[in-house]
């Protein structure tokens, strides 16, 4: 209905009071915090930083112990967040939580511990892992891989990069002269060799040599045990670290009921965290501060009741000055609240705009009604969204606002749906031709857009030029509610003229009514006259777009550039053409999908209707959700582009009270 | 025997009908897909949006359905769906041309909406606040693949009445 009045408002108190009024105010939840950027001497600003920091190390605390909960527990089910929204806890339990909050944290932490030493003992497990099979190759020896010599003899144990045999060794050593040695290979694979040599000590550094020259590498930190007990060392170091982690998983598990003093206490830290900030924000003197907002014009005269009587502070109400930045919220009632989400979702009213939501409240859900189309689809739309609000009360008013739109957007739906005969496609007439073997049909209210495309077109193109001049009109009412006739006059009315006679005009050709079909024609005479005013419009918009511009050249040219606007009318009723396509494509597809439904049935019988019935539903689900969202998104667009360009641009930003802003809990007064 | 021309008119029709099936699939199958991967990788950094994402991932979707709509609306027309199939050969080209629109333009809007899309989704990613304005964008390449939508339907419908 309309942009909620905001006041201004200054409340001066005692800095003694001060977190007692924040946290008053916190939780009233009515003003926008907008300190003044201008210093004194006396008043200064207070750093919270720190504190905000310390806060937000809390919550991330707290929530990762929530996430490490999740993912050793399985998380309480419930309705998903989106539908039950947060949950009410009165002020007393709320300072519970406050009080409880330093021990939930420590908790928190020891959660945080535990998941750490989970993973360094993974990481542990890794390691041990890799040196395990690195020791596989050398399981078959006997000795410590240390061993490098005996009193009279040399001993090399190591490895070749490539697979080698005894005799190739053998070869080598015998080359380099070396008497005697014994040979051992304790495995070999494409990769590498292990060996075990053994040769007199006159003839090491030989044979060394040699067997380096082949590519022989001593294994890097050999253990002083024998790879066989090291091994086996090593497995029982894997089983510590393995019990180590199912300890720490099942203490994890302990945490379970503590999920929610997690979750609140992290809002708790939340909303304090805020609080914090906004304290940061406070012109502060040694003993009062000051701190100006923006409040609902409703609520300032309780609100300063309120702090006046409770905590002494002074309250000054005032207008916004002229170049406040006045935060914006918007106020409506039941039928044109839903829709507040989607102009939010392209801007708020600037300052001085109206808020758009009841006059396009209706044209959006019959818009959307129009492009589904369908009163099967519209009446599962009524019901799911009546079950969702009914039930879920505790939901966000965001939340609830959405379902209310698409409530109505499924009333639409099924009106549109039974003017033009379809329920499920033509499912009646399917069942009863392949169950039944009768024909049977819903006649349609109105007419049957298959039939008759060209007509379904017409209507859609005379809607479009309906929300189109609306839209129009509701830039007349904005330019003369800020008394600017002139623009009022050059920008609407003109265009009126000219694209309100363009359409008459063409509504008296022999042409246009036989290329659809028109039951009437307007005499000749009513076109002409049409046509001339369009022309002495046309001729007054080139006289008048160019209207800021000095130059006479310029003047021209931007007037001329103006009256081309009427290719972007053209377009823009041109646009509506997709209410007839998108309103066809449900009913056609859902007709596919019973054709298929009725030829997997055949001849019916119990198979038959199961089969009948899985095509039907995964069909119509299907069917449903792709042409829900194409009408969703299309609507969104007619209204953003088409409507919302004749008169609307947007750009205020949005209210956002002083609040906890936290994500489980909603603090409610005491009773 | 002797070749009758007209017994081509049934295949010409059909060409058209699985033209507009094919290429308009084709295009949103391209482009679903192109999308799709935008999706999952900002879903990796933020799974809270994947409401959000999925819609624009399927908004260049719409173009498949479309060509199956003047496929499916064809068939019925020319008696392949319930119905025995009589068209001439003229009808048949008449047909096969009223499938091209949303042939052609359902393969190229659906990539180009994909592209948009992707934007889009990147859009989201930084910026969830701004989903409204984020779906426009695509829905902007869609009108054309609607307004070729229209143009073959009403052309398909209206053959079946000419007298060739």
């Amino acid at each position: 209905m309309a942009v909620v009045v905001m006041k201004r408002m200054g409340i001066y108190a005692l800095k003694a009071d001060r977190k007692k009024i924040l946290e008053r105010l916190q939780m009233e939840n009515v003003i926008e915090v907008q300190t003044e950027k201008d210093s004194s001497e006396v008043f200064s600003k207070t750093d919270t930083s720190s504190a905000v920091q310390t806060f937000d190390r809390n919550i991330k605390l707290l929530d990762n112990a929530v996430e490490i909960l999740d993912e050793y527990v399985e998380s309480p089910k419930g309705l998903p967040a989106m539908f039950a929204g947060r949950k009410p806890i009165s002020g007393s339990d709320f300072n519970k939580i406050e009080q409880r909050s330093q021990e939930v944290v420590k908790l928190a932490s020891q959660l945080n511990k535990l998941q750490k030493e989970i993973l360094e003992n993974q990481s542990e497990l890794l390691r041990l892992e890799g040196q395990i099979d690195s020791l596989l190759p050398w399981v078959n020896l006997d000795v410590s891989m240390r061993v490098s010599k005996t009193k009279s003899t040399k001993v090399f144990i190591g490895t070749f990069p490539n697979q080698i045999s005894e005799l190739e060794i053998k070869e080598l050593l015998a080359h380099a002269d070396v008497n005697g040695s014994e040979l051992e290979i304790i495995s070999e694979d494409e990769q590498q060799t292990c060996v075990f040599i053994v040769c007199s000590m006159e003839d090491g550094d030989r044979a060394e040599q040699a067997l380096r020259a082949a590519g022989f590498a001593y294994p890097p930190s050999p253990s002083k045990i024998p790879p066989k007990q090291r091994l086996k060392e090593l497995e029982q170091q894997m089983q510590v670290c393995r019990e180590n982690i199912s300890a720490a998983e099942s203490e994890i598990k302990t945490f379970a009921q503590n999920r929610t003093d997690f979750l609140y206490t992290s809002d708790y830290f939340t909303a304090r965290a805020e609080k914090y900030k906004v304290l940061g924000e406070l012109w502060q003197s040694p003993h009062v501060f000051s701190l100006t907002g923006f409040v609902p014009e409703k609520k300032a005269q309780s609100l300063k009741n309120l702090l006046e009587n409770k905590f002494g502070a002074f309250v000054e109400i005032s207008d916004p000055l002229e170049t406040d930045d006045v935060p914006v919220k918007l106020k409506n009632n039941l039928y044109s609240e839903p829709v507040e989400g989607v102009i939010a979702g392209y801007s708020l009213p600037q300052k001085g705009e109206i808020d758009p939501s009841s006059i396009m409240a209706i044209f959006y859900y019959v818009l959307f009604g129009m492009m589904l189309s369908d009163a099967g689809y519209g009446l599962i739309m009524v019901i799911a969204c009546s079950i969702i609000l009914a039930k879920c009360k505790n939901m966000e008013e965001s939340m609830k606002g959405t379902f209310r739109m698409f409530l109505y957007c499924g009333i639409t739906t099924v009106f549109w749906g039974a003017m033009f005969g379809s329920f499920f496609g033509d499912a009646v007439t399917v069942i009863a031709k392949t169950f039944f073997n009768r024909d049977m049909a819903i006649p349609a209210l109105w007419f049957s857009p298959l039939d008759d495309p060209m007509r379904l077109l017409v209507f859609s193109l005379a809607f479009g030029v309906v929300h189109i001049f609306t839209g129009l009109a509701a830039g007349l009412y904005q330019f003369l509610k800020s008394k600017s006739y002139k623009d009022a006059l050059y920008d609407v009315v003109f265009w009126y003229l000219l694209v309100g006679g363009l359409i008459v005009a063409l509504l008296s050709t022999q042409m246009f009514a036989e290329m659809v079909n028109l039951s009437f024609i307007l005499p000749q005479a009513v076109g002409n006259v049409a046509l001339i005013i369009a022309g002495i419009a046309a001729i007054a918009i080139v006289a008048t777009s160019g209207r800021e511009s000095r130059s006479p050249y310029k003047r021209l040219l931007k007037g001329i550039y103006g009256l081309y606007n009427i290719s972007g009318y053209l377009s823009d009723i041109l646009s509506y053409s997709r209410l007839l396509a998108l309103g066809l494509a449900t009913g056609v597809i859902a007709t596919v999908f019973n054709q298929m439904a009725a030829m997997v049935a055949g001849d019916g019988g119990v198979v038959g209707v199961i089969l009948f019935s899985l095509v039907f539903i995964v069909g119509h689900v299907i069917n449903l959700a792709i042409n829900a969202l194409g009408a969703y998104v299309h609507t969104n667009r007619l209204q953003y582009v088409e409507f919302f360009g004749k008169f609307y641009e947007g750009g205020g930003k949005p209210f956002k009270p002083f609040a906890g802003n936290t994500k489980y809990i909603k603090v409610t007064e005491e009773k | 025997m002797e070749f009758d021309i007209n017994s081509l008119g049934t295949g010409l029709a059909l060409l058209g009908a699985v033209l507009a099936a094919l290429m308009a699939g084709i295009g949103s199958a391209l482009g679903v897909g192109l999308a799709g991967q935008a999706a999952a990788g900002v879903v990796t950094e933020d799974p809270t949006l994947f409401g959000k994402v999925l819609v624009l991932q399927l908004l260049p979707g719409t173009q498949g359905i479309y060509g199956l709509l003047i496929g499916f609306i064809t068939l019925t027309q020319i008696g392949i769906l319930g119905g025995s199939p009589d068209v001439s050969f003229a009808k048949g080209l008449l047909y096969l041309f009223a499938c091209l629109p949303m042939a052609f333009v359902g393969l190229i809007s659906a990539k180009w909406q994909a592209k948009a899309s992707v934007s889009s989704i990147s859009m989201v990613a930084k910026r969830p606040d701004q989903f409204g304005k984020a779906m426009i964008f695509p829905a902007m390449v869609e009108t054309y693949a609607v307004l070729a939508l229209l143009i073959s339907i009403l052309s398909v419908t209206s053959i079946g009445g000419l007298n060739v």
